[in-house]
């Protein structure tokens, strides 16, 4: 029984995985995109320190390069499963701060 | 111009005729009012007829100088343009030389590195370590040495791999090459993510998140992930995972669900168990309790069914909160290691970090289920560490000149401990090494450790780290293949010293 209850609680995990959720930032369809890149860079400045202290010491923008970092960052997604939007925005402080 | 010379010409020449005929116009009409009839009449109305023609140049002269005059201003308007043509191009073409004489910006070289190399995805991460152990139970004194390059490439926007590829060098022996990780790493949108192939058991925190040598505050891994660790370190299969926001900003909320090869262990012979022991006589080749995982990658196995697993966790504080950052976990891992015999496992973990303090803990339970009647082999292990940086301490009486060195200090303690029935004397490594083997002397099937370290750091992943580690007086428990007890020299020590970077 209890391995059942775990297949369940894995499949619920599943259907929230698949199911679209509400977009949480309608707002920033109606800035510029020079507006939503500076929206950005604050959020990253912001989340960056306390994201990537979580696990090891926050590495700065002027280790790698900018394509670099797309790969380092999409790597980091999965390693920390971070969300989307939080991930786009380290990545955009990240380069923006070399 | 020259049409417009032409029509003034003109005119200027019926002005002069005009003027010439006038006088001789003007005695005719004298003579026909003296001499009334009918030529008097047509003299009148050619006199008219020549006033109107008159009439009709002079509009013509006015027309005439008033498109002069636009075609003069036209042409002071062209002039200004052209001045203004001139004084940016010349302008243009000082910024193109001083842009072609001046050195490229990172962006632009970057820019145009990327437009030389096409498809440019490629980068190399990863972490070396080189460590000289010491320990007193069995007086070794050695060095170690360890690469963990890792590859990324990115084939789409949606699609990374993952490689990484372990070389050691331990002691007494020739290098180790191994690939704990190698998969693909696919986003299905932005909440799922699909990974296939060899990856980081993905229970609990230690072996995806704390186990490079640079990530790792301490250099050995506490007990329940040491030297025949409870969970296997790498599985073959699938994961779907993600994370989202459920809160304010930093509120966020992640899993990870997985199936794969599942546990297997070494099968160790049992053969020789004689009192003390506990366990009965065995006289064929079986499993046993106290057996250990498989520590290396599982692809080579062929267990009994897949195992599959399972990973949530939490942070249930805001990026701005004056709280610090909470993280919690739970995990579940569960697979037949023989058939109709299951491995099940959960644990439980916490993150917490706030300025300079970060603390971080895990339990583990796993039961196994053993064939020939000898009951579960039950196994526990946790571990609890915490580190501090010194950054802005001030102590009396020391130089100002040394608050630089104490800023990069981090003092750290860690406690561990880890319960089973037994072990089996060869699973126990009794080779030093760097990484999840740690010290061999502290293994035993009740065994606690404390070790506490001091790092520092010279860059955020460039760390000279030491530790040393203390076995406590409980120590011991039985070898269930020899029955003899283990931990005939409790208490030991060791002493670790590593200098690790993360590239």
């Amino acid at each position: 029984m209890s391995r059942l209850i775990k297949f369940g609680m894995m499949a619920a995990l599943a259907a929230i995985a698949l199911v679209p959720l509400a977009p949480r930032h309608a707002r920033a369809a109606e800035m510029t995109p020079a507006q939503q890149k500076r929206q950005m860079f604050r959020r990253g400045a912001q989340l960056w320190p306390i994201y990537c202290n979580t696990c090891h010491n926050a590495r700065p923008g002027g280790e790698f390069s900018p394509t670099e970092w797309n790969m380092i960052i999409m790597h980091m997604r999965t390693q920390a499963n971070l969300p989307p939007q939080d991930a786009n925005a380290i990545l955009e402080y990240l380069k923006a701060s070399r | 111009m020259r049409r417009w010379l032409a029509r003034v010409g003109a005119l200027t020449a019926a002005a002069v005729l005009i003027a010439a005929t006038a006088p001789i116009i003007m005695a005719d009409d004298l003579t026909v009012t003296r001499g009334a009839g009918d030529g008097g009449v047509a003299r009148e109305r050619e006199i008219r007829d020549i006033k109107s023609e008159i009439h009709r140049l002079e509009q013509r002269v006015d027309q005439l100088e008033n498109e002069n005059g636009q075609l003069k201003k036209s042409n002071a308007e062209l002039k200004q343009n052209a001045d203004k043509l001139q004084t940016s191009t010349t302008q243009q073409l000082s910024e193109i030389q001083s842009r072609a004489s001046a050195p490229p910006s990172p962006a632009d070289f970057m820019d145009a590195m990327n437009r030389f190399l096409g498809r440019y995805r490629f980068t190399l991460v990863g972490g070396a370590a080189g460590s000289y152990i010491y320990d007193r139970k069995s007086n070794t004194n050695t060095f170690a040495l360890d690469l963990e390059p890792i590859i990324l490439w990115q084939l789409s926007d949606k699609l990374l791999f993952e490689g990484t590829i372990e070389a050691n060098l331990p002691a007494g022996s020739s290098a180790d090459y191994q690939l704990p990780v190698a998969d693909f790493q696919y986003f299905l949108n932005d909440y799922a993510e699909l990974v296939m192939g060899i990856f980081d058991q993905p229970f609990g925190d230690w072996y995806e998140d704390q186990s490079p040598f640079w990530v790792n505050r301490f250099i050995t891994a506490p007990l329940p992930y040491n030297v025949g660790s409870l969970i296997p370190p790498t599985e073959v299969g699938l994961q779907l995972r993600g994370g989202f926001q459920w809160g304010e900003m930093g509120q966020v909320a992640d899993y990870t669900i997985w199936s794969g090869n599942g546990p297997g262990y070494t099968n160790a012979t049992c053969g020789s168990n004689t009192p003390p022991s506990p366990l009965p006589d065995c006289s064929t080749t079986t499993a046993l309790v106290g057996d250990t995982l498989v520590s290396d990658n599982n692809i080579r196995l062929n267990t009994h069914s897949p195992g599959f697993g399972g990973r949530f966790r939490v942070y249930p504080l805001p990026a701005d909160s004056n709280f610090g950052r909470l993280e919690l976990g739970a995990s579940t891992f569960d697979g037949k290691w023989l058939d109709g015999f299951w491995l099940t496992s959960w644990g439980v973990d916490f993150n917490y970090f706030r300025d300079n303090l970060q603390a971080r803990g895990e339990w583990i339970q796993t039961y196994r289920q053993m064939p020939q009647g000898l009951g579960a082999d039950n196994r526990q292990g946790w571990y609890v560490q915490a580190g501090y940086f010194l950054t802005g301490l001030q102590v009396p009486l020391l130089p100002s000149e040394l608050d630089q060195y104490i800023d990069r200090l981090e003092p750290l303690i860690r406690y561990s401990g880890i319960n089973q029935r037994a072990t089996v004397l060869g699973n126990v490594i009794t080779t030093p090494g760097i990484g999840f083997t740690g010290s061999p002397a502290l293994y035993a099937p009740h065994a606690r450790e404390v070790a506490v370290g001091l790092d520092y750091w010279f860059a955020p992943s460039i760390v000279w780290q030491n530790e040393l580690d203390l076995e406590l007086p409980r120590a011991g428990g039985f070898y269930s293949d020899t029955g003899q007890a283990v931990g005939a020299y409790p208490n030991d020590r060791a002493f670790v010293s590593q200098f690790a970077v993360g590239f």
